[in-house]
């Protein structure tokens, strides 16, 4: 089923406006993409496509990217090869970013994200300080990381909504 | 003289400073000035742009309004924060209507980003610096086969990174060989270390690390060179995982360029913290004998 809200979401999200219709389904992406190489069998039927990812947004197939394995958006390591090689300058890693934001809303992302953007909610950190490293940055001579204004990123986050998005642990 | 806004990441700033204590001193040899700010996380391009674009771009022009309001260009050791903070300004110059939303959340904390100051990751800084660190080699490392790998997020997307080929790269691999090191070619120098896929399917990332292992290792090299904590951190900790999943030995040292660096100027191991490694670096130190 065509959802077309979705595709003019998913039309109206990349930088150069709508040129992902530029895309002729030629594979380079897929060919070159290191987790399509170590996750699809010899017919590529399964495992990790983003030129099955580009056709399926660019037509609208909503169902066809978020009813199925997980995989099939989380598989990108963001390594940006297919963005550099596609003949057509389609930026795949935004679209996948817009996919990828979907599906946190939805609540189904990989738990790690959350995690980590909980953490930068609480401590304006990925990593927060801990004693043992800060005891070993004397040790090295460093001078302290300078504290950052958590403060500020909490009200900066609450106001863009991030708090909603995270889950309780 | 420039003097730029240190920026060092969580990874390294908080989980393996020894790579910052490197850098630091290799900067000073060399006379690059830097001071701090109290920056947050970048946040990581991998991470907290796939939970939500708004906030990473928010995040990360904050931490350049930080750098703005003293009107000095950031020096990043990490190809994770520059990625993000060069991709945050390119969003955010080339959308005027990302530009207001995100300065409209900004001016509620009182600040706003007016994209006045530059972003460089440390392999560019350096490698305007090719003649001052041959002046500055001591120990030449002459032997020592490396193997080079700059890692994704430093040269892609090229749109924005703008810095080397985006597949095939030839900064790091210049930097070195200042050393008289031999900087040995290999298959699949662009492949991705496996690290931002590790975090969600332990088993395709570590695949993606053997493919690049597999490749550094018939070309024989004694050590692998790295500029990114991020890749450092995947071949460090991963090896032994792969030795035993794999049943087949993986355990080439790794260097961080500026630790790579202070070795070439005549620091001594200890000095740099090699010993929080955790692929032990014997053989390394021993071909070179230090
Ligand atoms: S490389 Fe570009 S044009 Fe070719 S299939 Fe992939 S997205 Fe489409
Ligand atoms: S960015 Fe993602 S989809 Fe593109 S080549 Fe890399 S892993 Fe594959």
């Amino acid at each position: 089923m065509i959802d077309f809200e979705f595709r003019k979401q998913v039309m109206d999200y990349h930088m150069g406006s709508d040129i992902i219709k530029y895309c002729y389904q030629c594979s380079r992406c897929t060919d070159y993409c290191p987790v399509s190489k170590v996750t699809k069998d010899f017919y590529g039927t399964t495992g990790y496509d983003p030129r099955k990812n580009i056709l399926n947004a660019l037509l609208g197939y909503k169902e066809a990217i978020f009813n199925s394995d997980s995989l099939t958006i989380w598989g990108c390591t963001v390594c940006d090869t297919c963005d550099e090689l596609c003949p057509q300058n389609i930026e795949l890693t935004e679209i996948f970013t817009f996919l990828k934001n979907e599906s946190i809303i939805k609540g189904e992302g990989p738990d790690f994200l959350y995690s980590q953007a909980k953490a930068i909610f609480d401590t304006a950190k990925a990593i927060p300080s801990q004693s043992a490293i800060e005891r070993r940055r004397q040790q090295l001579d460093l001078p302290a990381v300078l504290s950052p204004n958590v403060d500020e990123i909490k009200t900066l986050l609450k106001n863009i909504g991030l708090d909603k998005k995270l889950k309780e642990d | 003289m420039t003097e730029y806004k240190m920026f060092e990441g969580c990874t390294i700033g908080n989980r393996i400073p020894f790579i910052e204590a490197a850098s630091r001193k290799v900067f000073e040899k060399l006379n690059i000035q830097t001071s701090q700010a109290p920056f947050s996380c970048c946040p990581d391009p991998t991470g907290m742009k796939s939970f939500d674009n708004n906030a990473w771009l928010a995040i990360g022009a904050r931490n350049l309004c930080l750098a703005e309001e003293e009107n000095k260009d950031i020096i990043s050791l990490c190809n994770g924060c520059t990625n993000t903070l060069r991709g945050v300004k390119h969003q955010l110059n080339h959308d005027s209507s990302k530009k207001e939303r995100i300065n409209l959340e900004l001016s509620k904390i009182g600040r706003e980003y007016k994209g006045t100051i530059d972003v460089k990751h440390f392999v560019d800084v350096l490698k305007d610096k090719s003649d001052e660190i041959k002046n500055l080699i001591t120990k030449h490392l002459t032997g020592l086969n490396i193997a080079c790998h700059p890692g994704c997020h430093y040269m892609r997307p090229s749109e924005w990174m703008e810095s080397d080929d985006p597949m095939r790269p030839m900064n790091l691999k210049e930097i070195v060989s200042l050393t008289g090191a031999n900087v040995i070619n290999y298959d699949v120098e662009a492949l991705c270390c496996g690290s931002a896929v590790h975090n969600a399917y332990e088993e395709y990332g570590a695949l993606i690390l053997k493919e690049k292992l597999d490749a550094i290792k018939k070309a024989g090299a004694d050590v692998i060179c790295v500029n990114c904590p991020a890749c450092f951190q995947q071949f460090d900790t991963q090896q032994r995982n792969l030795t035993k999943n794999f049943e087949k030995e993986y355990n080439i040292p790794i260097l961080y360029l500026t630790e790579l660096l202070a070795l070439a100027m005549g620091m001594s191991p200890d000095e740099i913290g090699l010993k929080f490694h955790r692929v032990r670096l014997n053989s390394v130190i021993e071909k070179l004998g230090l």
